[in-house]
Order: C-alpha cells, then sequence, then structure tokens
C-alpha cells in the first residue's frame, strides 16, 4: 500500500480554462468555477482570480506531452508542478497553434478514463458480453444516480431492489429518479402492468413532495437525508395505506411490491431512530422520550461535537425497567430478556447481538397470535417494530442487526395472504433460521477457509480487540497446522483482547500481548493485520471497533497487509466519511475509573466538573486506503468492490 | 449432460496441468468453463440441441478471444497520440498489435523497449517494430528511471489479471511501475478478459513459483544464491488504466466484472 496519502484540494484538471484566463492569474486549477457536487473535496480557493468567474470555453487540454499526462493521475499530482506547467503553456492554450491539430486525433482521451468505460461499453456491448450478465448492474455501481438502472431489469424484485438500494441514497434527486425508472421497467408478470402506471404517478408525486420538503428542511439541524427520508416515508405511509384499502382483493405479486415498497420505508423510519435521529434537536429528543420505554436520564458534561449522539447514564435503567415490566404487557419475556443483556453489556459483538435479537424475535413470533380484525402482515410488523424501538433504547442498533431487520420485515411483508396463521409463522421461523444459518454460520465458514489460505508459515499476524471471526481464522489455522505467532492487540476501557487471548492461549497459540499504544513498537516484525469489522460501507469505509483505524493505519506505514474479514450481510450502501456522524457514545465513567486499580484513579471525584467533559467512543471508521483486502463468505474482494457486493446481495436477497 | 460436464473438467484440468505456472492458462480455461456450462441449454431435454448450445458458446468464446486483440489495438489507439514516447517491458502480443494499429493509423511516435533479461523478450519486441519502421530504443532493464523523465507513457501487457485489479507480469514490470508512478507517467496495460484470474495476492511472495533459470554466462560459484522467479506482481495503485476488449478500465472494476461472471 502507498504511504499515507496527503490530503489536499483535490485537482481535476480535466477540463481547463482557455483563452479568457488573465496571464497573470494565480496559478490555481480553473475548475473551481465548475465544482462538479461529485467531487469528494474542492473547498473554493480563497484566491481564485476574477477570470475563473468567466463563463470559460471548456476544451480539453491539450496534449503537450506530460503536461496531458498529468491530468490523468489522481491525486499524486502536486499541485506546483502542474501549475508552473501550465502557466509556461498559456501561450499555447487555446489558440490555434499548428501543433495541436496533429493531436487532434486523441481529442476522445480527456473524457474522464472513470467514464471512458461507460462511453465504450455502448460501442462493444455486442463484442463483450462474454463477461456480462446483466449491462443493468455495471452501470448501477458506476453511478450512485438511479440515471442507469433502466437497462435490462428484468424481475419485479430485482427492480424493487434497485429502488431499495436506490431510495437508501442520499441524494434526493436519485432518489425520485430512481424510483421512477424502476416503475418503468417492465417486469414480466402481466398483472403488473396495470399498476406500473399509478405507481409512476405515485412515486413522481411522492418524490416531488420528498424534493419540496428536503428543501424545506434544508436548513435544520439535523441532515437533510435523514429529514427527506423521514417525511418521504410519511409521505410515502398515506397512498400506500390508501391503496391497501382500495384494493380488496390484490395479486400475489401486486401486494408483494407495495409490500417491500412499505416495509423498507417503514424500515427507515423505524429501525433507524437513534443512529438517524439527531440528539441535538430539542423537540425530536423530547418526542422521542415521551414514547420511550426504557427511562434514561441524560449524561451531563457531553461533548459538543458530540450532541447528535444519544448518551445516558449508565446503571440507572436496571431497576426502573424491572419495575416497569409487568407493566408491559405486549413485550415479550425474550425479547425483554435480550434487551436487558444489551443493556447490561453482557451480549456484544455484531454476530452475537444479531443472532440473540434474531432468536428472541423468533420466539415471539412462535407465541405470537394474530389479533381479530388485524393483517397478521401489517399487526406483526408493527410489533417487530415496537420491539426495535425497544432495543434501540438499551442499546443503539448495530448495522448488523439493522440489515437482519430489514430482512425480517421483507419476508413478513412477501408472506402470502392465502398463508394460515401457523404457516406464516412456521415459514417465519424457519426463514430466521435459513438467514442465520447461511449468512452467518456458513459464511463464518467460507471466510474461515478463504482467510487461511493468507496464512503462511513463520508469519507474525496481529488481530485488535476481540473479534469472533478472526478468532476462528486463528483457530482454524492452528488446527491445520500452520506455524505462526500471534499479537494480540488490546486497549481499555473494554480490555476485550484479554478474553481472546485467554482462549487462544488454552489452544496452545503462542501470542504476544499489548495495548495499543505500542502498537508501533511492535509493528515492524509483523507480517499480516486481521481485523474485525462491525460493518463495511459503500465506499470501502471499515466501521469498527474504536481503535481499529489506528491500527490500519500503523500497518499501513509500516506496508504491512491489512485484511478485514466480515461477512457479507453486514455490509451498508451507507458511506461514511468519517467517525463522528455516525457513532455509538459508551459509558464516560468507565473512561475515568480504573477498576481494582486505586492508585491511579486520580479523576474518580472529577465527574461532575464543568470543564471536564469525558467521551467514551464505542466505533470508528476506518478509510479503505488502508485495507488490503476484505475477505466475505463471497470471497476475498477489494475494498472498491463493497458497493457491488451490496448491489448483488440486496437482488439475491429478494430472491429468496 | 453432467456426464458432459464431468469431461469438460477433465480436459481443462489436463490442459491446465500441462504448464501449470501460467496464469493465463488457468484463468482463460475456468473462464471458458464458466462461460460454457453457465447456460440454460443444460436444461434441455434434448441432447443434441443442448450439445450444439454449448458448441456455439464455446466457438463464440474462441472468437471473441481472438478478436479481443483487435479490440484493444482499437481502443488503445486514443491513448497514443504524435510524437509520444513509449516505454514498453516484455513481448506481449496484445502489446504488438496495438503499436502495429497505431502505425497503420498514421501515428508517429517512438518506442523504448527494455532488454527483458533473461529470456531477451525485449529484444524480440525491437525486432519486430523494427521491422516496422517505428524508431526503437533498446534499453538496459537498469536505464529505466534513467530515461523515464523522456517517457510519456508506459504500456504493458499482462500474464495474469489479479482480482485487486493489479496485474501478474514478467519480472520487472512492478520495477519500471513504481518508478513511473514516482515521476507521475501513466501506465497502461493492454490485457484479454480471459486473463482474470481469481486471485488475490498481497504481497510477491504470494503467488504460485514460476521459476526460469538464468544464464549469466559466467559460472556461478554453488554457494551463491540467485533469485530466479520469472514474474512479479503490480498493486492496482501503481496503475492507470487497463485496456481490455471490455472497454477502457480502471483497476477495481476487474473485481466487479470477476464477480458478476462468479456469483
Amino acid at each position: 500500500m502507498d504511504p499515507r496519502r496527503i490530503p489536499h484540494a483535490a485537482i481535476k484538471p480535466k477540463v481547463r480554462q482557455v483563452g479568457f484566463v488573465p496571464r497573470n492569474a494565480p496559478p490555481e486549477p480553473p475548475a473551481r468555477s465548475q465544482s462538479y457536487p461529485a467531487e469528494a473535496s474542492s473547498p473554493p480557493l480563497s484566491d481564485s482570480p476574477a477570470g475563473n468567474s468567466l463563463s470559460p470555453v471548456m476544451i480539453p487540454p491539450p496534449r503537450h506531452l506530460s503536461d496531458n499526462l498529468a491530468a490523468y493521475r489522481t491525486p499524486a499530482v502536486p499541485v506546483p508542478e502542474t501549475a508552473r506547467r501550465r502557466a509556461g503553456h498559456s501561450p499555447v492554450v487555446g489558440s490555434y497553434d499548428p501543433a495541436e491539430s496533429l493531436l487532434g486525433t486523441s481529442s476522445p482521451a480527456p473524457s474522464p478514463p472513470s467514464s471512458g468505460r461507460l462511453i465504450v461499453d455502448g460501442e462493444f456491448s455486442e463484442e463483450s458480453w462474454l463477461l456480462r450478465r446483466s449491462n443493468s448492474a455495471k452501470f448501477a455501481s458506476s453511478f450512485p444516480g438511479g440515471g442507469f438502472d433502466l437497462t435490462a431489469v428484468k424481475a419485479v424484485s430485482a427492480a424493487d431492489l434497485a429502488s431499495d438500494a436506490n431510495v437508501k441514497k442520499t441524494t434526493e434527486k436519485s432518489k425520485g429518479s430512481a424510483l421512477e425508472l424502476k416503475n418503468e421497467a417492465i417486469p414480466s408478470s402481466k398483472p403488473l402492468k396495470a399498476k406500473t402506471t399509478k405507481s409512476e404517478r405515485r412515486a413522481l408525486q411522492e418524490s416531488q413532495r420528498a424534493a419540496k420538503v428536503a428543501g424545506r428542511v434544508e436548513g435544520n439541524k439535523s441532515t437533510a437525508a435523514a429529514s427527506g427520508r423521514v417525511t418521504y416515508a410519511k409521505a410515502a405511509k398515506q397512498p400506500t395505506q390508501k391503496k391497501d384499502v382500495a384494493s380488496a382483493a390484490p395479486s400475489v405479486a401486486a401486494s408483494e411490491k407495495k409490500g417491500s415498497d412499505r416495509a423498507p420505508e417503514k424500515d427507515k423510519k423505524k429501525d433507524a431512530p437513534a443512529p438517524r435521529m439527531q440528539f441535538d434537536d430539542k423537540s425530536r429528543v423530547e418526542k422521542a422520550k415521551r414514547r420511550a420505554v426504557v427511562n434514561q436520564t441524560e449524561a451531563r458534561n457531553r461533548v459538543e461535537l458530540f450532541r447528535h449522539l444519544p448518551q445516558y447514564e449508565q446503571g440507572t435503567q436496571l431497576p426502573d425497567l424491572e419495575s416497569k415490566f409487568f407493566l408491559h404487557e405486549p413485550m415479550h419475556p425474550a425479547i425483554y430478556k435480550v434487551g436487558l443483556q444489551y443493556l447490561a453489556g453482557d451480549i456484544s459483538g455484531g454476530n452475537a447481538r444479531c443472532i440473540a435479537m434474531l432468536q428472541a424475535f423468533q420466539e415471539a413470533i412462535k407465541d405470537y397470535v394474530t389479533p381479530t380484525e388485524k393483517n397478521l402482515n401489517r399487526d406483526l410488523t408493527a410489533k417487530i417494530s415496537s420491539y426495535v424501538s425497544f432495543y434501540t433504547e438499551c442499546r443503539p442498533l448495530s448495522i448488523s442487526m439493522g440489515n437482519a431487520i430489514r430482512f425480517i420485515k421483507n419476508r413478513i411483508a412477501k408472506l402470502p395472504l392465502s398463508l394460515s396463521e401457523s404457516d406464516a409463522k412456521t415459514l417465519l421461523c424457519s426463514d430466521i433460521d435459513r438467514f442465520i444459518n447461511e449468512k452467518i454460520i456458513v459464511a463464518d465458514q467460507v471466510i474461515v477457509r478463504h482467510a487461511t489460505t493468507k496464512i503462511r508459515d513463520g508469519d507474525v499476524l496481529l488481530t485488535y480487540g476481540a473479534s469472533c471471526i478472526v478468532e476462528m481464522i486463528l483457530l482454524y489455522a492452528h488446527e491445520i497446522g500452520k506455524q505462526f505467532r500471534v499479537v494480540v492487540i488490546d486497549s481499555r476501557p473494554k480490555l476485550e483482547g484479554q478474553s481472546l487471548l485467554h482462549r487462544l492461549i488454552a489452544k496452545g497459540l503462542s501470542c504476544t500481548y499489548t495495548h495499543i499504544n505500542a502498537v508501533s513498537y511492535i509493528m515492524h516484525e509483523v507480517t499480516g493485520v486481521f481485523l474485525g469489522a462491525s460493518s463495511v460501507l459503500s465506499n470501502g469505509t471499515v466501521y469498527s471497533r474504536v481503535g481499529t483505524a489506528s491500527v490500519a493505519m500503523v500497518a499501513n506505514a509500516f506496508r504491512v497487509p491489512v485484511i478485514i474479514c466480515c461477512e457479507a450481510y453486514k455490509f451498508h450502501e451507507r458511506v461514511q466519511l468519517d467517525s463522528i456522524c455516525f457513532n455509538e457514545l459508551g459509558d464516560p465513567d468507565a473512561i475515568l475509573k480504573v477498576p481494582g486499580r486505586m492508585d491511579v484513579n486520580y479523576l474518580s471525584n472529577l465527574q461532575n466538573r464543568e470543564n471536564l467533559q469525558l467521551l467514551n467512543l464505542m466505533y470508528d471508521a476506518t478509510p479503505s486506503e488502508y485495507v488490503s483486502m476484505i475477505v466475505t463468505d463471497y470471497g476475498m474482494i477489494p475494498p472498491t468492490s463493497v458497493p457491488v457486493i451490496v448491489r448483488e446481495y440486496r437482488r439475491e436477497q429478494l430472491l429468496i | 449432460m453432467m456426464e458432459l460436464e464431468i469431461e469438460l473438467k477433465k480436459a481443462s484440468d489436463s490442459l491446465k496441468a500441462w504448464d501449470t505456472t501460467s496464469i493465463s492458462l488457468t484463468a482463460g480455461c475456468d473462464l471458458f468453463m464458466r462461460y460454457v456450462t453457465r447456460t440454460s441449454a443444460l436444461e434441455y431435454e434434448e441432447f443434441n440441441s443442448a450439445k450444439s448450445r454449448l458448441i456455439e458458446r464455446a466457438e463464440k468464446f474462441g472468437e471473441i478471444s481472438q478478436k479481443a486483440r483487435r479490440i484493444i489495438a482499437m481502443l488503445s489507439q486514443d491513448f497514443i497520440f504524435d510524437g509520444c514516447t513509449i516505454l514498453v517491458h516484455g513481448f506481449s502480443r496484445v502489446v504488438l498489435e496495438v503499436l502495429k494499429t497505431a502505425v497503420q493509423n498514421k501515428k508517429v511516435f517512438r518506442v523504448f523497449c527494455t532488454e527483458g533479461r533473461p529470456d531477451r523478450s525485449g529484444l524480440r519486441l525491437a525486432n519486430e517494430l523494427a521491422k516496422l519502421d517505428v524508431p526503437v530504443k533498446i534499453l538496459i532493464d537498469s536505464a529505466v528511471a534513467y530515461t523515464m523523465d523522456e517517457v510519456d507513457m508506459v504500456l504493458v501487457g499482462a500474464d495474469g489479471v489479479v482480482e485487486s485489479g493489479g496485474i501478474i507480469n514478467l519480472m520487472g514490470t512492478y520495477q519500471i511501475a513504481l518508478v513511473a508512478h514516482s515521476m507521475n507517467k501513466p501506465v497502461y496495460v493492454a490485457a484479454e478478459s480471459y486473463k482474470f484470474a481469481r486471485l488475490y495476492p498481497l504481497d510477491q511472495k504470494d503467488m504460485a513459483p514460476a521459476l526460469r533459470p538464468i544464464d549469466f554466462g559466467v559460472p556461478i560459484p554453488s554457494k551463491v544464491e540467485v533469485e530466479t522467479s520469472a514474474r512479479d506482481y503490480t498493486p492496482p495503485q501503481y496503475l492507470t488504466l487497463l485496456f481490455t476488449d471490455l472497454g477502457v478500465l480502471t483497476p477495481s472494476v476487474v473485481s466487479d466484472e470477476l464477480i458478476q461472471l462468479y456469483l
């Protein structure tokens, strides 16, 4: 891997101003006036010259030797060099230099390499269908907007998926257009043809409404995306409900489509209350508190930057919950039990939490009885949603749990209406069993098999914290006789590495144990780093236990490969650029106190000082450039391929 | 039908066993198998129609592979401009095709050829180019950094394109890519799509070894070890673009293609 990339303003001199730029203009990349929204970082430079504000005549850069090639480079291009060269060539730029005409044949060259593929694809599609299954998939991966979804989307379910995936994107516009396009894609079944026109109109209406609402809410503190999604979900609910009532005997396919439409919207609303909800918005917090089952007192002395995340005082909820237990008859005891376990921290780790939650849901479903006059699908979905809010109050949902909930709601929505209640329940329970088996247990086995091929004799492997999948990999590799040793890195306050250390030593592996402050000291001996993840996001960012990013960065600096092991069901189509906008705050007291060491408890009586703020983050985001490879149940993939898996996975999920 | 698939697999395996080190052979066989058997024709009741469908697809595969070189040559024409200097490493027929087509399109350019020890592939390529009247300059492998300033782009072929988007090619490619990257010269790879392999090397030693004895011309004492590996792995961050018959791709798209095909 490259040494750490120096962040600086991205220069994209793919098109350049010509002709009207005054000679003495400071050599700034002129693309400022046309900063594309897709560009990650192009802060408006304060000294961009007046010449840039003229509407420039944009032509592709002249093909002078290395100048041209510098244009194709990504951030490696140093600013002063290109500027110098460009300034030096300003007489050539734009003029009708005879040398230019010789270069005329290379005109299509400057089309951005990333989209060059698309342009050429169209021309050679008939020749190059060797490796092509469906065009739509390819296009969807290169652009976040739904613009290219209309090609060859055959099944309704695929279309639904595309809309689901696209609807969750952060841009309102693409959402609206994606939904439109999805509805335009011709589904194969006949009864749907009539519905598409209506839903087309509905989608158009909603997208316009959502855009309007989003525009209004732009100035609000809560992110536009979140509110847009919430309002969109709300807006979508009324027409769907109306339609539900209107269509007395809907065909199965139609209800499927509507149901899956509604489920993701309800999902967005329900399975993301705490994570999406911005806690610095007073009115929202008040409303949520009134609805809350668990009475949590907010912690004092919170860090300003993280006010949008919930933080409660630990240790106050348990007696409260116990007393409330008998008041909450809608809450199934299994659900309650698991919720308490989350609260107390007895269950931790993405897989464990997800499995516990799913098994509790299974129990709840088995004991479920549809109330009279109610529809099983809708009532059960509402019940699940209430359970989910309970869980969220105990502890914010992990992304793996969120995906599992989405799966369940999907399955409930897809239940054929003709099924009897007991049949439906057994079907759901078996679906949940299958999910746990396929996506977690068997997936883990596949990952272990792939990852152990990367372990060679004589390796020194480093791991951080306690990831169950990494533990399985190390134990399996040891079983099949590979000779290696392990370095376990740990950190306060959780000290999760100690449990991993115990288990490894019990099996006879030779281990080294140290804390994270020594990771740069020990990294020179290490040949490979294995890390687990809570989730991997669509831009390749790994969202994992706090400290993972530091370990990955140090490994990168020492050019040690970093291997992330993560099941595919934990992937998410969200994109996160830093660890601040979305995170979880843990108990600040845990940082204050060092258990068992009275001599270093200097801070123990400083809890309520105003000028002391405590921050106990639980997760952090590791940028994709520090990750060499991600091992999933789909094989070993580079971090850039995560959105491909998300796309394929979502499609497959609906086909289950 | 199952029998037929088993036969195909056996044939493919014996072909692969002929040269275990060749990545393109393995990748090509795997892709062929996937391509041919991944058809609903296998569900046909009638055996003969299924068989003819498989033969049809197989011939298509062969056709595409043959045409691949021409497609790649056409695609890469946009990147060769008049007056440019191209650095080439190793003897690749695809690269030769690219340069031939450029000559046919009346482009004016010159080529720097590395010697390509130990198999002297660079000399072969220089020979071929000289026949086309292309101004060629031969460099020893160590002179690459020295001449990199005058070079506009580096063009290489590939033995195999791996899942990360990197390539496996003749020993020396990684070195050239590193030098080119540090001097901001683009590195273009011309490879057919059947060379996409499901490998993911993490470092140079992570591949199946392919050794080739080197003749130094003078006897080497037996105690002295010689590094005889014939190829190296170039990570994707040093490559600019891949010219393939699927189009002009960035290295990250390789995994996309492989996932679509294999999953």
